[in-house]
C-alpha cells in the first residue's frame, strides 16, 4: 500500500479509528485535528506505516462489507426513467437496518374517534378573549379554528357582530361554507369586492382589503356596515403583516379598529409574537392584548429521509421532531446523502 | 429541479409504509403536472371501491361547480387516488382535491410550495424536495417560517397518532436548511408599512394632519423604528457620555473652533510646491532653456532640441544638438551659458526631435558660429517668506496659536472630533427613524397636491373625493387616466382590457394574442401616461396579452371557457385569477357612480359580461 491509498483510506476513516490507529505511535495524538493526524501518519516511518496498514485493514473491513453488499442490491444507473418493480426495492430494504425503522414508524393509525377537549391554550385564548384583545401564535393545524369558532359564537351570544378575514380569497371561500355547515347559513354571510351575500349576517366574512375599505368609509363618514354593533374582528393568517406587498393593509386594518372591538389575531409561529403583543397593548388605549403563545404540536412530528434507491432511513438523530434544541442528521442519512451528492441519481 | 427519486416510486414506497395520505411540495407547477403524468398507464392504481368513492365525490361536488365536470385529471385521480394542486389549476378544482383529501380519498398531492400559505389541507405525511424556492427572479432558501409551515401540514389532529416529515434528495438540495428549518425559531416578523396615495386621501379625508400624525405613530412600523431609535438612543447616550471630559475650554465649542484652525493651517501648508530640488538659479534658468535656445556647454555651442524631466528624481534635463552634428542628452544645470538667440522650429514628438531639413540647417548654423555671442542674464529670484504673514492672519481670526489650552485642543482634537462626528451622526439617525414615515405621508401629499387631489392646505378637492374612492394598486394611474377622460364612451370589453392589463402583474410569459386596434392604440395612450408617472408611481407591466384576453372573454359573451382558455398559453389558474383581479378593478371603478355614472355603468355592464361559467361560481 503507498501512501496515496494509504492516505485515501485514512481520510474516509472516522477519527475515532485514527486515534486508535495512532495510539502509541504518535506523541499527544489526542489534541491533533483528523488533518495533522493523517499528516503525522504519512510521515511515520515505513515500516511503522506498514503496521498502520495492516491494523487499518482490520479496522476497516467490518463496516466495508454492509456497504458494499448493499450496493450491490442498489442500481446505481439513471433511475427516473423507468421506475422499478416494488419487488426490486423491496429486497433493498431488507438490507437496510430493520430496527431504526421499527421504532420510528410506530404508532401510525388513526386514533379511535372521541369527543374533542380543547387544550388548555385554547381554553386560555376563548377566556381571554372576552375580557381583551388576544394574539394566538400557535403552528399550523393546532386548532387555531377552534378558537375562532368559541369566540364567535361568544360574540353571537351578546348579539354582536363578527367580522372574519383571511388574506385571500380561496381561504375566504373556504371558511365560509366551513362556518356556513357550522353556525348555519342564515348567520353567515361574505363580503368581497363586487358581491355581497346575506351582508346583513352577524358573522361576516371578507378579506382583509375589504375590512380596510369599511374601516375608511366608517371614519369618513359614509358608514354602511353596522360597526357600532362590531364586537369581534378576527384577523386569520396574521402573519400576513409582513408580507412586503399586502402587509400594510393588515397594520391600517389594526390602526383603524374600533378601540371598543375585540381582536383576535391567529397567526402560524412567528418569531416575535410579543412584539407585537406590546405593539397592540401601545396603540389600543382600552384593553391590554394577551397573547397565547403554543409551540407544542398537537400530533407529534417525525422526520425520515428517503434515499433515491428507496431506502427510508431516520433524518434527525431524535425521534421526534424537536423545536429550538438544534439538530443532528441521523448518520445513516449522512451516509447516503453524500453518496448522493457525490454521484446524483439523476 | 424535481426529486431524484421516481413519483411512482416514491407513492409506492409511502403506500407500503402506510405513510399516506401524503402531501408532495415540488418547485415548480411543470413538476406536479409531470409527476401526475407519469401514472397514466401505470399499476400503481387504488382499490376498485376507492375509486369508486372518488368517482361518486367528483360527481356530487361537480352539481355545485360545473366548471369541473370534464376536467382533464379526473381519470387520474379516480384511478391513481393522486391529483396535483397549484395555482394553475381552478380554485374550484382545487377545493374538490383539498375537500377529497380531507375525506382521506387520495393517497398523495403533489402541490407547489405556494400551497403552504394557501389553504390549509393536513395529511399524515409531508414530503420535501427541495431547500429553496424561486422568489422573483431568483432562488433563495427556504426560511424558517416557511419550511414550519411546509412541515405543519403533516399530522392530522384527531386523524393521526403521529405526522412525518419525509425529506427526499433533488438536485442543489441543502439538509442543512432543512434541519435548521425544522427545528429552529421561525423568524421574527418586521412591518412593511408604506404609504400609499390612497391611504393619503383617505386619512385626510376624515382627519386632520395631527391626527394622521397620531395615527402613523401607532403603525407597528413606527413601533418597531422606536425601538430601533431607543437603541441608537443608547449609544448616543453613551457617546455623550465619553464626550463629557471634553467639554467646554477657553472657548464654548473648542472642537469646532479648532477644526477650522486646522483646516486653515491645513490649507495654508499646501501653498508650498509640493517638491521641488531645483536650486534658485536653475528655477531662474529654465524659462530660457527652451527647444531652439542657444547654450553653451563645456564641449562647446549647441542648440537645445527639447527639455524634459528625467523619469526618476525629476532632474531637468536637455536634448541638445552638438557641434559635431550628433544628438545627446544633457542635464540643464550643466549649463555654462545662455546665448541671447533662439532659432525657430517646429519640434516633433519623436528622436531627431525635430524634422531633418532643420535638423540639417541647424548643423549648418552651428559649424559656423562666431567665436563671441551675448548672453541672457540671469536674476535669481529671491525667496519669498510668506509662512510669517499667514501666521499672523491666523492669529487674526483664531486665538488657538496663543490659547492657554492649544497643547490640549490639539492632543484631545482627533478622539473628540471622531466622537462629536458619531454623536451627530447617530441623532440623525433617531431623527430619521422617528420622521421617516411622517415625511413618507408628507411627500405623497406634496405629489397629490401637484395633480390637483389636494389644495394647498391638504383639504381634499373634488378630484380627491372620488379619487380616494379607488383603493388598488397603481391608483394613481387610474385616476389620471380618468380625469383626463380616456375611458370616456369606451366599450365594456375595452374598459376590462385596460383594466387587465394594469392589474396583472405577474410576468409568468404567456404566448400572444391578435389585439384589436382599438385596444392596441388605448394601450399605447395608457402607456404613455404610465410613463409619464413613473416617478410618482411605479409603471405597470400593461402586457398586452392579457388584455386581449379579458377583452375577449368580456366582448364575446357567448364564448366559453374552454376555449378562451385553449387560445391561450396560460394556465387555467392563472387566467381565472387575472378575470377576478380584473373584476375588482373593475369594482373599484363602479365605486365612482356618484361622480361618473356612465363610466359606472360601462364598469358594471363589464362586470356583468365577466360573471358567468367559472366566475360566477364562487362569490
Amino acid at each position: 500500500m503507498n501512501d496515496d491509498d494509504l492516505q485515501r483510506e485514512l481520510v474516509s476513516l472516522p477519527i475515532k479509528y485514527l486515534h486508535q490507529l495512532a495510539k502509541g505511535r504518535i506523541h499527544r495524538h489526542f489534541r491533533l485535528g483528523k488533518r495533522r493526524l493523517i499528516d503525522c501518519i504519512l510521515a511515520l516511518p515505513s515500516a511503522q506505516k506498514m503496521a498502520i496498514a495492516n491494523d487499518l485493514q482490520q479496522i476497516s473491513s467490518v463496516p466495508k462489507k454492509s456497504t458494499t453488499g448493499s450496493n450491490r442490491a442498489q442500481p446505481h444507473s439513471p433511475f427516473y426513467p423507468q421506475p422499478s418493480s416494488p419487488k426490486k426495492s423491496h429486497t433493498s430494504e431488507s438490507t437496510s437496518p430493520p430496527i431504526v425503522l421499527q421504532d420510528l414508524l410506530e404508532g401510525i393509525g388513526v386514533p379511535e374517534p372521541t369527543a374533542f377537549i380543547p387544550d388548555n391554550w385554547q381554553r386560555e385564548a376563548v377566556e381571554a378573549i372576552a375580557q381583551s384583545d388576544v394574539i394566538v401564535s400557535a403552528p399550523t393545524g393546532s386548532g387555531k379554528t377552534f378558537v375562532a369558532t368559541e369566540a364567535i359564537k361568544q360574540a353571537m351570544a351578546s348579539k354582536q357582530t363578527v367580522i372574519y378575514t383571511s388574506p385571500l380569497k380561496a381561504l375566504s371561500n373556504t371558511k365560509y361554507m366551513e362556518f356556513s355547515e357550522y353556525f348555519g347559513k342564515d348567520t353567515v354571510g361574505i363580503l368581497t369586492g363586487d358581491r355581497r351575500d346575506n351582508a346583513q349576517a352577524p358573522l361576516l366574512i371578507m378579506t382583509t382589503e375589504i375590512l380596510r375599505n369599511i374601516l375608511y368609509d366608517a371614519t369618513s363618514g359614509d358608514l354602511d356596515l353596522r360597526l357600532h354593533t362590531l364586537g369581534l374582528v378576527i384577523l386569520d393568517e396574521s402573519q400576513y403583516l409582513a408580507d412586503p406587498e399586502r402587509g400594510v393593509v393588515w397594520e391600517e386594518t389594526l390602526i383603524l379598529c374600533p378601540t371598543e372591538t375585540r381582536l383576535l389575531l391567529l397567526s402560524a409561529s412567528i418569531g416575535n409574537p410579543q412584539e407585537l403583543a406590546e405593539w397592540l397593548t401601545s396603540i389600543r388605549p382600552n384593553t391590554s392584548c394577551h397573547l397565547i403563545r403554543h409551540t407544542k404540536r398537537s400530533v407529534p412530528l417525525r422526520s425520515l429521509y428517503l434515499h433515491p434507491t428507496g431506502q427510508l432511513v431516520p433524518l434527525l438523530e431524535n425521534r421526534d421532531i424537536q423545536q429550538r434544541k438544534g439538530y443532528r442528521f441521523h448518520p445513516e442519512t449522512k451516509r447516503l446523502f453524500n453518496e448522493y451528492e457525490f454521484k446524483p441519481y439523476h | 429541479m424535481p426529486p431524484a427519486i421516481h413519483p411512482i416510486d416514491l407513492v409506492d414506497i409511502l403506500r407500503r409504509h402506510r405513510l399516506t395520505p401524503a402531501i408532495i411540495f415540488l418547485t415548480s407547477r411543470r413538476g406536479c403536472d409531470e409527476a401526475i403524468d407519469t401514472f397514466i398507464h401505470s399499476t400503481a392504481g387504488v382499490s376498485a371501491t376507492r375509486s369508486k368513492d372518488i368517482r361518486v365525490f367528483l360527481e356530487q361536488f361537480a352539481k355545485d361547480f360545473p366548471s369541473i365536470e370534464n376536467h382533464p385529471l379526473i381519470p387520474v385521480v379516480q384511478d391513481y387516488g393522486v391529483a396535483a394542486h397549484h395555482a394553475g389549476h381552478l380554485p374550484s378544482w382545487k377545493m374538490a382535491i383539498e375537500e377529497l383529501m380531507r375525506q382521506g380519498l387520495l393517497d398523495a398531492v403533489f402541490a407547489t410550495t405556494t400551497l403552504a400559505a394557501g389553504v390549509d389541507f393536513p395529511a399524515r405525511t409531508v414530503v420535501i424536495s427541495q431547500s429553496s424556492v424561486r422568489k422573483s427572479q431568483d432562488f433563495s432558501d427556504l426560511t424558517v417560517s416557511e419550511i414550519q409551515q411546509l412541515a405543519g401540514r403533516g399530522g392530522r389532529r384527531g386523524k393521526d397518532f403521529v405526522g412525518f416529515v419525509v425529506v427526499t434528495p433533488s438536485p442543489y438540495i441543502d439538509l442543512h436548511v432543512l434541519g435548521k428549518g425544522l427545528t429552529g425559531q421561525p423568524e421574527s416578523i418586521d412591518s412593511q408599512f408604506v404609504v400609499s396615495y390612497p391611504m393619503v386621501l383617505n386619512l385626510l379625508k376624515a382627519h386632520t394632519l395631527d391626527q394622521i400624525e397620531g395615527l402613523l405613530a401607532k403603525s407597528f412600523a413606527q413601533f418597531q423604528l422606536n425601538q430601533r431609535a431607543a437603541i441608537h438612543q443608547e449609544r448616543l447616550n453613551e457617546l455623550h457620555e465619553q464626550l463629557k471630559p471634553y467639554g467646554p475650554r477657553e472657548c464654548a465649542d473648542w472642537v469646532a473652533q479648532w477644526k477650522v484652525f486646522d483646516l486653515a493651517r491645513r490649507r495654508k501648508a499646501h501653498r508650498r510646491p509640493v517638491v521641488n530640488t531645483d536650486s534658485p538659479y536653475l528655477t531662474a534658468c529654465l524659462p530660457f532653456l527652451t527647444p531652439g535656445r542657444l547654450i553653451g556647454l563645456a564641449k562647446g555651442p549647441a542648440i537645445i532640441l527639447r527639455q524634459y524631466r528625467s523619469r526618476g528624481t525629476g532632474t531637468p534635463m536637455l536634448s541638445v544638438l552638438h557641434t559635431k552634428g550628433t544628438i545627446g542628452e544633457c542635464q540643464a544645470q550643466r549649463v555654462m551659458h545662455i546665448y541671447d538667440h533662439v532659432y525657430e522650429f517646429h519640434p516633433i514628438r519623436t528622436l531627431p526631435w525635430c524634422p531633418p531639413s532643420t535638423l540639417h540647417h541647424f548643423k549648418q548654423v552651428l559649424s559656423q558660429l562666431p567665436s563671441r555671442l551675448p548672453t541672457v542674464p540671469i536674476f535669481e529670484a529671491s525667496q519669498e517668506a510668506d509662512d510669517p504673514l499667514l501666521t499672523e492672519i491666523l492669529t487674526d481670526q483664531f486665538a488657538c496659536p496663543t490659547c492657554p489650552s492649544h497643547a490640549a485642543c490639539k492632543k484631545d482634537f482627533t478622539s473628540a472630533s471622531r466622537l462629536q462626528l458619531k454623536a451627530q451622526q447617530v441623532s440623525k439617525t433617531i431623527q430619521a427613524l422617528l420622521d421617516g414615515l411622517w415625511h413618507q405621508f408628507q411627500r405623497k401629499a406634496d405629489v397629490l397636491h401637484k395633480f390637483g387631489y389636494l389644495t394647498a392646505n391638504l383639504q381634499l378637492t373634488d378630484e380627491g373625493e372620488w379619487g380616494r374612492l379607488i383603493r388598488i394598486n397603481h391608483s394613481l394611474l387610474i385616476t389620471e387616466l380618468i380625469r383626463m377622460d380616456a375611458f370616456s364612451g369606451m366599450a365594456p370589453e375595452l374598459l376590462a382590457g385596460v383594466m387587465a392589463s394594469i392589474a396583472h402583474d405577474d410576468d409568468r410569459p404567456s404566448n400572444y394574442m391578435r389585439l384589436t386596434p382599438g385596444l392596441a392604440s388605448m394601450l399605447t395612450q395608457v402607456r404613455q401616461v404610465a410613463d409619464s408617472l413613473s416617478l410618482y408611481e411605479p409603471a405597470p407591466l400593461l402586457r398586452s396579452d392579457v388584455a386581449a384576453i379579458a377583452e375577449r372573454w368580456i366582448g364575446q359573451t357567448e364564448l366559453s371557457w374552454t376555449s378562451l382558455v385553449r387560445s391561450t398559453s396560460m394556465a387555467e389558474g392563472d387566467v381565472y385569477r387575472l378575470l377576478a383581479r380584473t373584476l375588482e378593478f373593475l369594482s373599484q371603478i363602479y365605486g365612482l357612480k356618484g361622480t361618473h355614472p356612465s363610466l359606472a355603468d360601462t364598469a358594471h355592464q363589464a362586470m356583468v359580461n365577466m360573471r358567468r361559467e367559472v366566475l360566477a361560481e364562487l362569490p
